[in-house]
């Protein structure tokens, strides 16, 4: 009997890894930005899994909520196309 | 009321934790509770146009199903339903697809929080909704802020000039106003010193927040019409300014969606005003419940704050947006900070 506590952790992990690759690996720069976006939000997954709510919702309040719209801020202030080459 | 005190028991009852189906019983609330809170959407959508038609003398639908066409809109879904779906060949097309998605799955989100009820059963009381959080106040600040991604996500990748100005204007905008929204939620949360909605709630059984708190309740008001972008803070939408904003390109049902977001986030909204700073489901102050359902109560006061919304609309001018981010950063917040301290006042003198 395996414990089905290990199928979330699969989904959330598998998310993080292929989102976390996005970041270093996808071509157009906001796509970085919104797979970082995404692989914060499984993290808030993980504390989630681990019962540590509060941990998670902080975890979507500060790095999501936060530290992602700065990324976003300044992506758009930095222009378009930037990076592509 | 006999009957709603026998369906609330018999409720109460499964959601107990005791109960062996609790569990799938709470999911399919669940989905009630969604199913709900999109009728309510439904519901202001058409409340809206009815009367902004009387604010501004005209008739507002009247053609389909019956003199009050209150069908009109299912009529516009089913021909949002059969319309093209087009996506402009310079669109990034992954979050082109994806805003909507966004939008809604924060809306939705929103709603699994939101108490209805609160029941005194067997000496014991027991919160009508779908997940009791500890914490969930902060859960719906955190997820609100998710539909900021949704706006930048449909700016951006609908790969236009207009669509990417209402994305900037949402970016720029809503760093100024989640600070404030977040302090004057937590000002009120240090009075019922809980971050539970229900405490909060519970505290309030005297005297509503807004008698004790005016202020935050101004502050929490202003930065709530501004998030969920109705019309004095609509800059990412102007319509004589940049088209449509972020929703320039969008049609169908991708645009039906967009939207549907946007007054489901506003019906969460106007869910939170009265749950934190009018009442809740208790009734007037002092006087009390009066012998109406607790859940009545809360849905009088939800359907005032949305009238409230749409007389804004429909009586206030538009602010432009430098106007708007001065506001936030020069105005609400001191504001907000002085909640915090009223707040820590009354705490240390009462609490």
């Amino acid at each position: 009997m395996i414990n089905l506590e290990i199928i979330p952790f699969m989904i959330v992990s598998l998310i993080m890894i292929v989102s976390s690759i996005l970041v270093v690996k996808a071509k157009d720069v906001v796509h970085c930005a919104f797979a970082c976006v995404v692989s914060m939000l499984s993290v808030a997954g993980f504390y989630v899994l681990l019962n540590a709510q509060f941990m998670a919702v902080v975890q979507i309040l500060v790095y999501v909520g936060g530290i992602g719209v700065m990324i976003l801020f300044a992506v758009m202030l930095t222009g378009r196309g930037q990076g592509v080459e | 009321m006999v009957i709603y005190d026998d369906i609330m028991y018999w409720l109460v009852l499964i959601f107990a934790e005791s109960h062996p189906y609790s569990d799938w019983i709470r999911g399919i609330l669940g989905g009630l509770v969604i199913g709900a809170v999109f009728g309510g959407a439904l519901v202001m959508v058409y409340l809206e146009r009815k009367f902004l038609g009387d604010i501004q003398s005209r008739i507002g639908p009247n053609r389909v199903g019956g003199r009050y066409g209150v069908l009109q809109l299912i009529a516009d879904a089913i021909k949002l339903f059969t319309k093209e779906d087009i996506i402009p060949a310079n669109a990034d097309k992954w979050l082109f697809i994806g805003a909507p998605i966004v939008a809604l799955t924060s809306g939705f989100l929103m709603v699994a929080v939101l108490p209805f009820d609160y029941l005194l059963i067997n000496g014991s009381y027991y919160a009508v909704n779908v997940t009791r959080m500890d914490i969930s106040i902060l859960y719906l600040e955190a997820v609100s802020g998710l539909a900021v991604f949704a706006i930048f996500m449909a700016g951006w990748g609908s790969g236009s000039k207009y669509s990417m100005l209402g994305g900037f204007r949402n970016i720029a905008k809503m760093i100024g106003y989640e600070i404030p929204l977040g302090v004057s939620i937590i000002s009120v949360a240090i009075m019922a010193q809980s971050l539970d909605i229900v405490e909060i709630v519970e505290a309030q059984d005297f005297l509503w927040n807004i008698m004790i708190h005016p202020l935050a309740f101004i502050v929490f008001g202003i930065c709530l019409v501004a998030d969920v972008g109705r019309i004095p803070f609509d800059q990412t939408e102007s319509e004589e300014e940049i088209i449509a904003g972020w929703a320039t390109e969008y049609s169908g049902m991708r645009w039906g969606l967009a939207f549907f977001a946007e007054y489901l986030h506003a019906v969460v909204g106007s869910f939170m005003v009265a749950l934190i700073f009018l009442g809740g489901w208790n009734g007037l102050p002092i006087v009390g419940n009066l012998y109406i359902p607790g859940i009545f109560w809360l849905i009088i006061k939800t359907i005032m704050v949305i009238m409230f919304f749409i007389w804004t609309r429909g009586a206030l001018p538009r602010y432009r947006i430098d106007q708007v981010v001065d506001l936030g950063w020069k105005c609400l917040l001191p504001l907000s900070l002085l909640c915090l301290v009223w707040s820590t006042i009354i705490g240390l003198v009462f609490g």
